[in-house]
């Protein structure tokens, strides 16, 4: 039940970030959705559970972008993972996690995103403009994340203590 | 012993992520087909699903535009005012000259971009990612829309097909950074290769054949249309904008902006380029 949860996140996140925050773009800039998501799940779940989101989740966005497939999904993948390894030292209660944590690994994973795909064969990405484009994202992903932690939340399910 | 097992079971669970994505890099890089396949498989899927989402948000995307862009249009529309009384009065003067090259050209059986059919689209999408400059289109290979297609719109070039499913196209825009187009100015006829680059509207004009050549502010440029080039010739690209003189006379750097406005393009045309009667030009990636 919960990987149907997450495959419907998966695919409405997808749908969204394609279809309508193409036009919802600030200086020429949109949200990473997916990217917020897996921040979330990480944070939900653990390490594991991000990765792999992150993985699937990359790899869905990938199908859509110019940059070669995977980068997305490895980039997804290894922020999840560290979200998830540091998660288990932050403050559960707090309603600013969610814009911080969003914001903060939004910003990261936008620089991890930049170097794979500059790796990966991508041009002229490290220039000055791109920075910018970093940090106007970053300020994005921190307000996208208050509707998309709640979402990620009721898709990870019940928290498994176990799992922790 | 819980956290032992976590954590062996996490290593093994990363590796086989990041060799796996490693390997898809690696063979989307080469020019899988199956990858390919893939991708235009989920455009395709998902293409019903965006229409209807776009439809039911078009009201929220027209209030977000105007709220964040109401400052540029009283100035675009006084600068754009003033551009069509100059050129009302340009086309005038050219009526002209322009008869004279259009019988020439009639003798001469030179292709002109007026004799190239295509096929319209629609604009439906910008790009998902925020380091691309790209555009989605309603059409695909179904509709004639293919790969290496020219695409313009009224004003002059916005960019070539780069992918295309069956119901779907992606257009790379010519602000896209690795997306060159060899042009030639207007005055001196310089041949010249335009480069965008990431976070700016301002494309580059590099590779110019005469680096002395003089080349004014306000100069327009022009695809070069050379022999089996990825576009028509004499189509309008850009205007010679800034022209940085720092590194000296002889390497100035010239920067052009598109005469297209890229941000607000509703339909287009994606030109059968070379026409038929000749073979079909090798896609170089580049333009040229």
């Amino acid at each position: 039940m919960r990987w149907i949860r997450c495959f419907l996140l998966i695919v409405s996140l997808v749908v969204l970030q394609t279809a309508l925050f193409t036009s919802l773009r600030v200086f020429d800039t949109g949200p990473d959705l997916l990217l917020v998501a897996t921040i979330a799940v990480a944070y939900e779940r653990g390490a594991e559970a991000g990765a792999v989101f992150g993985f699937v989740g990359g790899l869905a966005i990938d199908c859509f972008l110019s940059s070669p497939l995977g980068v997305s999904a490895l980039t997804f993948a290894l922020v999840g993972y560290g979200v998830g390894v540091f998660q288990s030292g932050l403050i559960r209660s707090s309603r600013w996690m969610a814009p911080v944590l969003g914001g903060i690994g939004g910003l990261v994973g936008g620089m991890v995103w930049v170097l794979i795909a500059a790796l990966a064969g991508q041009e002229d990405l490290f220039v000055a403009g791109t920075l910018r484009t970093l940090v106007i994202a970053a300020g994005y992903d921190a307000l996208v994340a208050f509707l998309i932690f709640p979402f990620a939340r009721w898709a990870c399910g019940d928290h498994d203590l176990a799992h922790r | 012993m819980a956290v032992y097992r976590r954590e062996s079971r996490r290593r093994p669970i990363i590796a086989l992520i990041v060799i796996t994505s490693l390997a898809l890099i690696s063979l989307d890089r080469g020019g899988n087909g199956a990858i390919a396949t893939v991708r235009h498989a989920a455009r395709d899927a998902i293409a019903p699903v965006q229409g209807v989402v776009q439809d039911a948000f078009h009201p929220v995307s027209n209030v977000f535009d105007g709220v964040t862009k109401v400052d540029g249009l009283e100035a675009e529309n006084a600068k754009l005012r003033s551009r069509v009384s100059t050129l009302e009065g340009k086309l005038s003067r050219e009526r002209g000259v322009g008869e004279e090259y259009s019988q020439l050209a009639r003798l001469l059986d030179i292709p002109d971009v007026e004799d190239v059919t295509g096929v319209v689209a629609r604009v439906i999408g910008g790009p998902a990612g925020n380091f691309e400059r790209t555009l989605t289109l309603n059409k695909g290979t179904s509709q004639g829309v293919v790969v290496g297609m020219p695409i313009v719109a009224g004003d002059g070039l916005v960019g070539k097909v780069t992918d295309a499913s069956r119901t779907r196209a992606t257009v790379t825009l010519i602000d896209n950074p690795g997306l060159g187009v060899g042009v030639r100015t207007e005055q001196s006829r310089e041949q010249a290769v335009t480069q965008g680059r990431s976070g700016d509207k301002l494309l580059r004009l590099s590779f110019i054949g005469n680096p002395r050549t003089k080349i004014a502010e306000g100069e327009l440029v022009f695809t070069a249309g050379v022999e089996g080039a990825a576009y028509p010739p004499d189509v309008p690209v850009a205007r010679v904008v800034k022209i940085d003189r720092q590194r000296g006379e002889l390497d100035p750097d010239i920067f052009v902006e598109p005469l297209v406005d890229l941000d607000k393009l509703v339909f287009v045309k994606a030109l059968r380029w070379p026409p038929r009667t000749s073979s079909p030009a090798g896609d170089t990636g580049t333009g040229s």
